[in-house]
C-alpha cells in the first residue's frame, strides 16, 4: 500500500522541480523564432516562442540591436495570422521589443489597419502599440483616429486612447492639448475607468491654467464621479485648488471643504482616506475642520488591513508635527500599534506618540519603547533615536530618563549608523542641556570601553578632550582615556594621546600625572602615537616643571586648523617629497564655493559632533580667525555674532555676491563673498562701494578690496563701519560692486593686459535688531527666569493688528527677535486662541535675555501680544563675564533719555519689530508730525491718528513707552514724534 | 508612477520584473532590496495578506500567493492605498489565470497569459485596468461584457 503513495509523492516532486523554461537559452530561442517566418503559421507554437522571449526579457536578458531587429521583423509577419490569442501576444512582444529594435516604424501600416478594424479589441491594442512607437510626424497622421477613439463607445478603446494621451503629452504636448474637447466628453462617460483616465489627462492638459482647473473641480464636485480612483484624483485636484484660493475672509469658510468632508462618508476606503489626508494637509486647518478627518483615521488605526493601518498612522504622524493636540485622542489606539507585526507601522506609531506625548507620559512611553527596540531593524531604531532626541530637547527636565534610555541602547548590539545616531544625540543633549553634561560624558566613556567603531571612538575622545576638563571632577575621565592607549588600535591610541594632552593643558593639578602617562606612550609601536606624545610633552613643558600652560599652546591644542581641510588635502597631494619641507602657509585659505545641493538645504540642523545648533562653531571660529588676521580689523575686539549669508544677487547672474554681517561691540564688518561666473573674464581690484545714507549711525572706517577674482574661485572683500558702542544701531545699505575687468582667452587662460573699469549693482540689505541677538538656549526656562531678579524686568503690551493666524504671528515675532525658542513653545496648537512662547538669547554686550511672550487672537484676527523680558542684573553680569566695568553696557547712558539701557535696549528690538520696513522708511524721512500723520493717512487710509499709530506701533499707551530707552538715533526721533503725536491726538 | 512590479518564487528568484521610470543602474538594487524584504517578512504570511513598507518617498506593497510573492513599488500618486488596489488586481488575475494559488510550476506554465494580464493592468507605470473579468476577456481580445 505504501508503494503508490511514495510514488505519487515522487511524481509531485518531479512536477514541482520541472520548469517549462528549464535550461532556456537566448540563442536557442532566437533560432526557434524562425517559425515566425513559416509560410504555414503554427499559432500555438508561435505563442510558445513569444512566451519564451518574454520570459527572457523579464529575466533581465538583453538583446543586441541586431537580434532585436531581426526578431521584430519576424514578429511583424505574424500579423498575417487570424489567431486571436497569437495576435494579442504579438501586440505585447512588439511593445517589449520596440525600445531595442531598429526601424520599428515598419509595423505602422499593419497597426493602422488594425486601428480601423471592426474588431474593437484590435483597435484598442493597436492604439497602445502605436503610441509606443510613434513620433511627432506619425502622430499628426493618426491624430484623427485617436480623437475618435477617445469618445469610442467601447470603454477599452477609449481608455487605450486616453492613457496613450497621458504618455504622449510628455513628448508631443501641443498635439495632445488639441484633444481637450474629446477628453472633456470622455469625463462624462458612464464607464468608471474611462472617467478616471479622462480626468487624469484633462488635468494634465490644463495643469498650468488655474482657472480651468478650478472650473473642472467645481463642475465635477457637484456631479457624480463613479470610479473611486477618479474620486481620489478629484480630491487631490480639489486640495490643489483650495491651496491656491485660500479661505473666504468674509465668512471664514473654506471653499470645497464640504465636498472633502462628504468624501469621508464614501463607501470606498481609498476615497475616505484620500479625503482625510487632504483635510489634514489644508494650510492653517482648524480643529473643527480636522476633527472628522482624525476620527476616520482613528478608525483605520484598528483596521485588520496593514495597508490601512500604515496609511492612517503615517498621516497622523504628519499631523502630529503641526497639530500634536489634535492627535492625542488617538494615543490609546496608537499605543496598541507599538506591538504591530509590521515594524514600519510600529515605528510610525512610536514616533507619533513621542511627538504628541506630554511631559507626564514620557516615562511610561519609554518603558514601552524599551521592549519594542529589541525587535526592530537598525533603520527604524535610528528614527526612534532621533525622535527621542527632539523629545528630550522639548522637555529638558526629563533628560535623566531619556539619557538613560540612550545609554542603555548604546550598550546593545547595533550597526555603525545606529550607534552614530545615538552618540550624536547624546552629544547634542550634552551641548543643549548643561545638567546632562556629566552623566552624558560618563555614558560616552563607558561606550568607548567597548566600542568596535574606530570613527566613533576618535570622535568621542575629541569631544571628551574639549568638554571633560570643564567638568567638576575631570580626573575621573583619565582612566577611560588611558585605557584606550593600552587596548585600542593606533588611530584610537593617537587620539587618546591628544585628549590626554588637552586635559594636561587645561588642568594644572593633573599635569604631573598626565606627563607620566604621556611618557609611557613614547614607547608605542606606532609612529603617529609616539610623535604626538613627544610633541605634546614638549609643548606642555614635560621636562618636569609644572608651569601654567601658554595661551599659544592652548590655541594649538584646542584651536582648529585655520585652513579648509579640502584645500589642505589638495595641497598635500600635490606636494612632492623633496628637500624643501611642506609649508602650511602655501595652502590657500579661501573656502571653495559650496556645491549647489548644500546651498539649497539651509536651516538643516547640524546633527553630528561638529557643531552646536545655532551658529556652527567652526564657521564662527573661522570668521573670527579670518577677521583677526586682517590688520585693519584686528583691533575691533571680540566678534559678537556673524549673520547667515544674505544673497545680494539673483541666482545665475554674472557675478554671485553674498554678504555676512559681522557684529562687534563698536564696529560692524560686511564680508562680501564674490564669485565670478564668466570664464572669459578676470576681475581685478574688486571692491564694494557702500552707500550708508540710510544708516545714519554708521560711518565707514575702512575697507579691504580684493586684488583679483578669477573665474569660479570665490574671493572676499570687506567694508568696516563704526557705530556707537554696545548699541543696536540699525539701517539700510546700498551696494555697488566696482572692479576692473580683463578679457581672458579661454583656450590659453591668459588675461589681456588692459582692463576696463566697470560697476555692477547689488541688492540692498539691512542691519536689523535681530543681528544683535545670539540664539542661546536654556535647559530649564523657569529656573533661569526665576533666578533673574524681577527688578530687571519690563512688561509691555502690543497690538499687532490683524494677522493671518496666531502661529504666523508667533513665528514672525520669533524671527524678528532672533532668539532661541525654548521647550518647544514655538509650536502653536491648532485653533488655540492664546499661546505662550518662551525665548532666550544673548544680547550685544553679552547680556543674557529671557522673554515670555503671551499672544491672544480675537474673532477678527487681531493679535495682541504681551511681552515680559528679564535680563541679568549688574552684579550677576559682573560675576558672569568678569569684564572691566567700563566695557559693560550698564555704564553707558542713553544720550537721548539719560537712561541706563543695558537690558532695556532689548525693548527697542520689539519696537522696531512692530514697524514694517515700509513704515520705518517713512519715518526716517519725516521731520514733522503733521507730515507723518498725512503720510499715514495716505498710505493706510486711516482717519484716526491714534488708532493708526497704535496699529503700527502696537502701543496701548504711550506714557511708559516713551521713556523705555532706545538707542538708534532715528528711532529716538520716532519715539519722540510718536509721543507728541499721540499726546496731540489725545488732547 | 508605478515604478515596479516584481514577482519572485519562494527562494527569491525573479519570475517577472517590470520597471517603469527606474534607471537601469538602480534596478539591481531594487531587486535585491525587494527580495530581502520578502525573505525577512513573508514567512508564515497568509495568501494575499498585504504587507507594506516605505523606503524614502517610495512605497512598497507586497504579498504572497501560493509559491510566488508579488511586490509593487510606487511613488507620488501611487501611494500605499493605490498600490494595494494594484496588487489586488494582480493577485486576482493570477488566481484567475492559474485557477488557484499557483505553484511555481503552474505559474511558469501560464507565463504567457500572466504577461498579457500584467500588460493590461499596468501600462508604462500607469494603472490601466482593474476588473479581473474584463482583464480575462481583454487578454483573449474579447470586448468587455459591460459594453
Amino acid at each position: 500500500m505504501a508503494q503508490p503513495l511514495v510514488k505519487k509523492d515522487d511524481d509531485r516532486d518531479d512536477e514541482a522541480e520541472y520548469s517549462p523554461f528549464l535550461g532556456i537559452e537566448k540563442g536557442a530561442v532566437l533560432q526557434e523564432a524562425r517559425v515566425f517566418n513559416d509560410p504555414q503559421l503554427d499559432a500555438r507554437r508561435c505563442s510558445q516562442v513569444i512566451t519564451k522571449l518574454l520570459y527572457l526579457l523579464n529575466q533581465g536578458e538583453t538583446f543586441t540591436k541586431v537580434e532585436a531587429t531581426e526578431v521584430f521583423f519576424s514578429v511583424t509577419k505574424l500579423f498575417q495570422s487570424r489567431d486571436i490569442g497569437l495576435r494579442r501576444m504579438v501586440y505585447l512582444i512588439i511593445k517589449e521589443l520596440s525600445p531595442s529594435a531598429d526601424e520599428v516604424i515598419i509595423v505602422t501600416s499593419s497597426l493602422m489597419k488594425d486601428m480601423n478594424s471592426r474588431t474593437d479589441m484590435y483597435r484598442a491594442n493597436a492604439i497602445r502599440v502605436l503610441c509606443r512607437i510613434t513620433d511627432g510626424t506619425l502622430l499628426t497622421q493618426i491624430e484623427r483616429y485617436l480623437k475618435q477613439a477617445i469618445v469610442d463607445k467601447n470603454p477599452v478603446v477609449a481608455s487605450a486612447a486616453l492613457v496613450s494621451g497621458i504618455h504622449l503629452l510628455q513628448t508631443n504636448p501641443e498635439i495632445v492639448k488639441r484633444w481637450s474637447n474629446e477628453v472633456q466628453e470622455a469625463i462624462q462617460s458612464r464607464a468608471a475607468l474611462v472617467q478616471f483616465h479622462a480626468l487624469a489627462l484633462l488635468h494634465q492638459i490644463r495643469q498650468n491654467d488655474r482657472l480651468a482647473v478650478s472650473k473642472l473641480v467645481t463642475s465635477l464636485t457637484k456631479g457624480t464621479v463613479r470610479s473611486p480612483l477618479a474620486q481620489c484624483l478629484l480630491i487631490r485636484y480639489t486640495s490643489q485648488v483650495i491651496r491656491e484660493s485660500g479661505v473666504n475672509t468674509q465668512t471664514g469658510d473654506r471653499p470645497f471643504y464640504d465636498y472633502l468632508e462628504g468624501c469621508l462618508r464614501h463607501k470606498a476606503e481609498m476615497v475616505i482616506f484620500e479625503a482625510a489626508r487632504a483635510i489634514t494637509e489644508l494650510s492653517g486647518v482648524t480643529t473643527r475642520e480636522l476633527t472628522p478627518a482624525i476620527t476616520v483615521l482613528q478608525l483605520f488605526l484598528s483596521s485588520s488591513k496593514p495597508v490601512l493601518r500604515f496609511a492612517a498612522v503615517r498621516t497622523l504622524n504628519k499631523v502630529a508635527m503641526t497639530h500634536p493636540m489634535a492627535v492625542t485622542n488617538c494615543n490609546i489606539d496608537m499605543e496598541s500599534l507599538i506591538s504591530d507585526q509590521n515594524r514600519s507601522i510600529a515605528t510610525l506609531a512610536i514616533t507619533t506618540l513621542l511627538k504628541t506625548g506630554n511631559e507626564s507620559s514620557v516615562d511610561r512611553l519609554m518603558k514601552q519603547i524599551t521592549n519594542f527596540m529589541s525587535d526592530i531593524a537598525d533603520e527604524f531604531k535610528i528614527v526612534v533615536v532621533e525622535a527621542i532626541r527632539s523629545l528630550c530637547l522639548k522637555f529638558p527636565l526629563k533628560y535623566r530618563s531619556l539619557m538613560n534610555f540612550l545609554s542603555n541602547i548604546l550598550r546593545e548590539e547595533g550597526g555603525f549608523e545606529y550607534k552614530k545616531a545615538i552618540v550624536d544625540s547624546i552629544v547634542i543633549l550634552i551641548r543643549d542641556i548643561p545638567d546632562a553634561k556629566e552623566s552624558g560624558l560618563l555614558h560616552l566613556c563607558e561606550f568607548i570601553e567597548d566600542c568596535e567603531f574606530t570613527y566613533l571612538s576618535t570622535q568621542i575622545l575629541h569631544f571628551l578632550g574639549n568638554e571633560g576638563p570643564k567638568t567638576s571632577d575631570p580626573s575621573k575621565y583619565i582612566r577611560y582615556i588611558y585605557n584606550r592607549v593600552i587596548l585600542e588600535n593606533a588611530t584610537v591610541r593617537a587620539s587618546a594621546v591628544s585628549t590626554l594632552a588637552k586635559f594636561g593643558a587645561m588642568i594644572d593639578s593633573l599635569k604631573p600625572r598626565i606627563f607620566i602617562l604621556l611618557r609611557r606612550c613614547l614607547f608605542d609601536n606606532d609612529d603617529e602615537v609616539r610623535d604626538r606624545a613627544t610633541l605634546y610633552l614638549n609643548t606642555l613643558g614635560g621636562d618636569g616643571s609644572v608651569v601654567e600652560t601658554d595661551k599659544d599652546v592652548k590655541e594649538f591644542l584646542f584651536g582648529s586648523l585655520d585652513i579648509p581641510l579640502t584645500n589642505m588635502e589638495t595641497s598635500l597631494k600635490n606636494y612632492n617629497p623633496s628637500e624643501e619641507p611642506f609649508d602650511i602657509d602655501s595652502v590657500p585659505k579661501e573656502v571653495k564655493s559650496q556645491p549647489l545641493a548644500e546651498k539649497k538645504a539651509p536651516g538643516k540642523k547640524p546633527t553630528g559632533l561638529g557643531a552646536p545648533p545655532t551658529v556652527p562653531t567652526s564657521a564662527a571660529d573661522a570668521y573670527e580667525r579670518l577677521l583677526s588676521s586682517i590688520p585693519e580689523f584686528a583691533s575691533f575686539g571680540k566678534l559678537f555674532k556673524s549673520s547667515a549669508p544674505v544673497e545680494l544677487t539673483e541666482a545665475e547672474t554674472e557675478y554671485a555676491v553674498n554678504v555676512v554681517k559681522h557684529i562687534f561691540d563698536r564696529h560692524v564688518v560686511f564680508h562680501y563673498n564674490c564669485t565670478n561666473t564668466i570664464q572669459e573674464q578676470l576681475l581685478e581690484n574688486v571692491s564694494v562701494i557702500v552707500d550708508a545714507s540710510e544708516a545714519e549711525e554708521f560711518s565707514e572706517v575702512g575697507s579691504k578690496p580684493l586684488k583679483s577674482l578669477p573665474y569660479d574661485t570665490p574671493g572676499q572683500t570687506f567694508v568696516a563701519f563704526e557705530k556707537p558702542e554696545g548699541v543696536p544701531a540699525v539701517g539700510k545699505f546700498s551696494n555697488m560692486l566696482r572692479f576692473t575687468v580683463k578679457e581672458v582667452d579661454p583656450s590659453t587662460g591668459e588675461a589681456e593686459d588692459d582692463g576696463v573699469e566697470d560697476e555692477y549693482q547689488l541688492e540692498d540689505f539691512e542691519v536689523v535688531a535681530a543681528d544683535y541677538m545670539v540664539k542661546v538656549g536654556v535647559s530649564n526656562f523657569r529656573n533661569a527666569w526665576e533666578s533673574m531678579v524681577p527688578d530687571f524686568e519690563r512688561i509691555d503690551e502690543y497690538g499687532l493688528g490683524p494677522r493671518e493666524s496666531l502661529a504666523e504671528s508667533v513665528n514672525t515675532v520669533i524671527n524678528l527677535l532672533g532668539m532661541q525658542p525654548c521647550e518647544g513653545t514655538e509650536v502653536v496648537p491648532t485653533n488655540s486662541r492664546s499661546h505662550s512662547c518662551l525665548l532666550s538669547g544673548l544680547y550685544i554686550g553679552n547680556v543674557k535675555v529671557l522673554v515670555r511672550l503671551s499672544f491672544g487672537i480675537d474673532a477678527s484676527k487681531e493679535v495682541a501680544m504681551k511681552l515680559a523680558v528679564r535680563s541679568e542684573d549688574e552684579n550677576g553680569l559682573l560675576a558672569y563675564h568678569k569684564k572691566p566695568m567700563k566695557k559693560k553696557p550698564m555704564k553707558m547712558e542713553c544720550p537721548h533719555h539719560g537712561l541706563t539701557p543695558n537690558k532695556l535696549n532689548f525693548i527697542v528690538i520689539i519696537e522696531l519689530s512692530a514697524l514694517s520696513n515700509r513704515l520705518y522708511d517713512i519715518y526716517q524721512n519725516i521731520t514733522g508730525s503733521k507730515e507723518l500723520l498725512k503720510t499715514l493717512e495716505d498710505e493706510y487710509e486711516i482717519d484716526d491718528a491714534d488708532n493708526g499709530a497704535s496699529f503700527f506701533f502696537g502701543s496701548r499707551g504711550a506714557s511708559g513707552r516713551g521713556s523705555t530707552g532706545g538707542s538708534a538715533a532715528g528711532f529716538h526721533a520716532l519715539n519722540k514724534q510718536r509721543a507728541e503725536l499721540l499726546g496731540g491726538a489725545r488732547e | 508612477m508605478l515604478l515596479a512590479v516584481l514577482i519572485a518564487n519562494s527562494e527569491g528568484n525573479i519570475l517577472v520584473e517590470r520597471f517603469n521610470g527606474v534607471p537601469a543602474e538602480e534596478r539591481l538594487h531594487w531587486r535585491s532590496f525587494l527580495v530581502k524584504l520578502g525573505a525577512d517578512n513573508l514567512k508564515g504570511v497568509k495568501n494575499e495578506e498585504l504587507l507594506v513598507a516605505s523606503h524614502k518617498s517610495v512605497y512598497i506593497v507586497y504579498t504572497v500567493l501560493g509559491d510566488v510573492s508579488t511586490f509593487v513599488v510606487g511613488k507620488d500618486e501611487y501611494d500605499e492605498l493605490a498600490l494595494a488596489e494594484a496588487i489586488f488586481v494582480i493577485t486576482s488575475a493570477l488566481k484567475d489565470v492559474c485557477g488557484k494559488p499557483p505553484t511555481e510550476r503552474l505559474f511558469l506554465d501560464k507565463y504567457g497569459k500572466i504577461c498579457l494580464c500584467l500588460d493590461e493592468i499596468v501600462w508604462k507605470g500607469l494603472l490601466e485596468n482593474t476588473d479581473k473579468e474584463r482583464i480575462k476577456r481583454l487578454v483573449r481580445l474579447k470586448p468587455p461584457t459591460e459594453f
